[in-house]
């Protein structure tokens, strides 16, 4: 079974190297046969690829411990889910994962496009080019397929990581990264060609939607995992895996908006280039950051084997797309991406997308500097250091706050050129709604945080101009759904922003405005205040599961109109220590939630109790099925819009040759 | 009006992002040293110990007191530190975690909060499958 | 194992197969040229967007009038410079069309 593993997997290599090398020749050469040869070898890794998989999730489901993989990570008595979810849970088998959705995705792209021979004939090589580092690394350097002599049981899963979260986060994030490719191999597929038209992005947009929407879908899960197991009561906190996710995701959104004025005005190809290879590169490093544990210096990545080999990759795409780039853009070749068409005014969409590319890139940036920075002390001084929360909360304000004004700007401006004076009418009512909230909120003592006043005025103002728009809107349509479906990707967007704006008050409000109050010390009977509740710590009982010993205590509250329980308490694993198991209620009066956290002192006769309130906390995952929707309606295919454009490019596809 | 007066502006801004950037950097400081117990030495000022918690975790009145030693190399140097403040569930003994503070009378004492617990690294060597 | 060996043979005959289909249809082809772009049909695609792109911004304009984004005054501005924008994209593509080989 391990050999048929090892043996697909070497014929994937063998099917990408092919589609690389024989792909670029055909391209080069103008070889149509050989093209379709390898496009046809792209499509074939697929399948390759996907018995490989096969072999892996079936050796999983069978406790197959001659599979060394398997033994690593699993052990006899995990359940099910886990025990297949083992398959990104360890190195090779996440590297397996990359591949399967990368030839997947590939293969699909190629299917779709098969007829657009001169657009997929560079495209193809690249994908190649992608899948071919893959290959390499699981065949030759890191394979899920050694075997050894079956132990009588595996190692088992590190209990942390079994629980619905390991099931869901991993993959999302894996169909995000991995989506970023397909952008990336059309973009400089189009470089390559000499192609400076927009087939490109048009064949790639609802891939880069797909993408952008599964990373976020990622971070979110991730975050509210943290959130319930991880137990501080945050769901944050700038670690560089976390990041990792975070860069990719900024820049594709920047990309996603820069785009758009490409389709309406014809500008920024070069700034294009720049985005789509930034993104695919930041998510190459994405996910291999995910692969060490703490940051400390370079010496962290040669931990793994496979470290090395990771960062020649992600240097020799660096290189590749910066050179491609580089290339076209200064009219190499005969295709240019310089255009004629200039920003024509300062007060414009063209103009507020700008901005929000510059705030987005330099916020993915100023993390970039914040994650490399212990790896570039290291080198230029020879001392770690490292940078913290402060750093990042002071760029996330200072980037984040204009951009959020800015999602309320940008639908009210038009392209071109606006006048001032059809701004002031279209800006009165949103701005006067903010001021009137600003005030409110003031007054109601919400200044104690500025930025969080900051951020909930800035909301306001987004929402109501996300509202205009749609009432608007819906007047000269006839009706919402006439109007959302026949501007889809203009209102999926709006309701993506609502999504934002619901996202940014929950964060301002679990942040900025939340009470914490720790290591309150209670007997029986004894209670403590925390933003108008009252604690009452009445009993604790002992518990008892399969592998650890614990104890849940049971705490009344009451106050601002409501009572319910919490049980916090820990429980004491032999082999692995104690953890924090918090209690949380959600309080529906502020849509926030009430942490709690308990701890047994020394005598064993009082508690220490830690009471976090987040106000509006669970706007945030509210927010994030708000995205999805927003998300999927701008994605939507619009038959009408399919036709203008495959009419578009069926007439310039003439053949060549007079 | 025209491309000029457009381009000056968009200049303008990216200097102005670099410039704030610049700016906070260097009233903020160079970030904070990362140190391992066999490096911490005698450090002054606040700094990031980095390392793998050694038992036993002792609770005395508020705070927890343990033993830090370095990651991956087996090098015999311990810090003992003391700390108080939200600890996160994945914390216990044989975990990796960063803690800001200051080396006080050989001891490390820590900032409130500042405690950071990594996930098990899932890529690390395996250990030896039980038999 | 042997039949995951044979299974493996299989995979690999039919891999091989598949990739070489395109030469086994045509041994002997007229063209082997892989079609590109001439350089008129990429000038009638870059004039093809700019005509749609026009069109758009057109559509567009009519739209954020109705809406009441735009003023009638910034109406009246725009939409002549846009119509004129659309009619020469418009008239530059049939030019092409209609004698491709005059240059």
């Amino acid at each position: 079974m391990a050999s048929l593993g090892r043996a697909a997997l070497l014929i994937a290599f063998g099917l990408v190297a092919y589609a690389l090398l024989a792909g670029s020749y055909a391209a080069w050469r103008k070889r149509r046969r050989l093209a379709h040869s390898a496009q046809n070898a792209l499509l074939a890794a697929f399948p390759a690829t996907l018995v490989a998989s096969a072999i892996l999730l079936i050796a999983l489901a069978r406790h197959d411990f001659t599979f060394a993989y398997v033994a690593e990570h699993t052990s006899r008595n995990l359940p099910l889910p886990y025990t297949l979810s083992a398959f990104w849970g360890g190195q090779e088998g996440s590297l397996l994962l990359w591949l399967v959705i990368l030839t997947g995705y590939a293969a699909l792209a190629v299917w779709l496009n098969r007829r657009h021979r001169e657009l997929m004939a560079w495209t193809v090589p690249v994908f190649g080019l992608i899948a071919v580092f893959f290959g390499f690394m699981l065949c030759f350097v890191s394979s899920p397929f050694h075997q050894q002599p079956a132990p009588a049981d595996g190692a088992g899963m590190v209990p942390s990581l079994q629980n619905p979260y390991m099931l869901a986060h991993p993959p999302m994030l894996y169909l995000g990264y991995v989506g970023l490719a397909v952008p990336f191999a059309f973009a400089m597929g189009a470089l390559l060609s000499g192609r400076t038209d927009e087939r490109w992005i048009v064949a790639t947009r609802r891939w880069t939607l797909a993408a952008w929407l599964f990373l976020g879908v990622g971070q979110l899960l991730g975050s509210h995992w943290a959130y319930v197991e991880i137990g501080w009561g945050g769901y944050y906190a700038w670690d560089p895996v976390e990041n990792a996710a975070f860069m990719p995701w900024l820049v594709a959104t920047a990309f996603l908006h820069s785009v758009m004025i490409q389709e309406k005005r014809g500008m920024l190809k070069v700034w294009n280039m720049v985005l789509v290879a930034l993104a695919f590169n930041l998510s190459l490093f994405g996910t291999f950051l995910t692969r060490s544990g703490i940051i400390n210096s370079v010496h962290s990545f040669s931990q793994s084997p496979i470290g090395a080999w990771f960062m020649g990759f992600l240097v020799l795409m660096i290189v590749f797309s910066v050179v491609l780039i580089l290339w076209r853009s200064s009219g190499g070749g005969d295709g240019s991406l310089r255009t004629k068409t200039k920003l024509e005014s300062l007060v414009s969409r063209e103009a507020t997308f700008l901005y929000n590319n510059l705030l987005l890139v330099a916020l993915a940036l100023t993390i970039l500097w914040g994650v490399l920075y212990p790896v570039l002390s290291e080198a230029v001084r020879g001392q770690t250091r490292s940078v913290s929360k402060p750093y990042y909360d002071f760029f996330l304000h200072t980037f984040g706050l204009p951009l959020i004004l800015l999602m309320g700007l940008g639908p009210l401006v038009a392209w071109r050129k606006a006048s001032l004076r059809s701004l002031a009418k279209t800006f009165l009512i949103p701005f006067a709604v903010a001021v009137v909230t600003g005030g409110v909120l003031l007054g109601l003592g919400f200044g104690s945080s500025w930025v969080g006043l900051l951020a909930y005025t800035f909301s306001a103002f987004v929402a109501a101009s996300i509202v205009l728009e749609f009432v608007r809107g819906r007047s000269a349509a006839g009706g919402i759904f006439k109007l959302v479906s026949r501007n889809r990707r203009r209102y999926g967007g709006y309701v993506v922003h609502a999504a934002v704006v619901l996202f940014v008050i929950g964060v301002a409000g679990s942040n900025s405005y939340q009470t914490i109050r720790e290591n309150g010390h209670l007997r029986i009977g004894q209670s403590m205040e925390a933003a108008g509740y009252r604690f009452t710590y009445e009993s604790i009982k002992g518990v008892k599961g399969p592998n650890y010993t614990g104890f849940r205590t049971v705490v009344s509250v009451v106050g601002n109109g409501e009572r319910f329980d919490l049980t916090p308490g820990q429980n004491n694993d032999p082999l692995q220590g104690t953890s924090f198991v918090a209690s949380i209620y959600h309080d529906p009066r502020t849509l926030g939630d009430v942490f709690t956290n308990a701890s047994l002192d020394k005598a064993g006769t009082a508690i220490d109790l830690h009471i976090f309130v987040k106000p509006l906390i669970n706007l945030i995952w509210a927010g994030g099925f708000l995205f999805v929707f927003g998300a999927l309606v701008a994605m939507w295919p619009d038959a009408v819009e399919q036709r203008r454009l495959a009419a578009r490019y069926a007439a310039g596809t003439a053949p060549a040759g007079i | 009006m025209g491309a000029s007066p457009a381009r000056l502006v968009i200049a303008l801004s990216v200097a102005a992002a670099l410039a704030i950037f610049v700016v906070y950097t260097a009233l903020a400081g160079n970030g904070v040293a990362q140190l391992t117990p066999s490096t911490i030495g005698t450090a002054k000022g606040n700094v990031l110990l980095v390392g793998k918690v050694v038992g036993p975790v002792q609770h005395v009145g508020g705070s927890l007191r343990f033993a830090v030693k370095d990651i991956g190399d087996a090098k015999p140097a311990r810090v003992s530190v003391s700390y108080a403040g939200s600890v996160p569930s994945l914390f216990r003994t044989g975990r990796d975690i960063s803690v800001a503070g200051v080396m006080r009378n050989g001891r490390f004492a820590a900032t409130r909060d500042s405690l950071i617990t990594k996930c098990p690294d899932h890529y690390a060597p395996p250990a030896s499958p039980k038999t | 194992m042997g039949f995951g060996l044979a299974l493996a043979a299989v995979l690999a005959i039919v891999a091989v197969v598949f990739v070489a289909r395109p030469f086994l249809r045509e041994p002997a082809p007229a063209s082997d040229r892989l079609d590109e772009l001439a350089p008129e049909a990429r000038q009638r695609l870059a004039l093809a967007e700019e005509r749609d792109r026009a069109l758009d911004a057109l559509k567009e304009l009519e739209f954020d009038h109705r809406t009441g984004k735009v003023s009638d005054d910034d109406y009246r501005a725009q939409v002549g410079p846009l119509r004129r924008r659309a009619a020469e994209a418009l008239r530059a593509l049939e030019a092409g069309e209609h004698s491709p080989r005059e240059r």
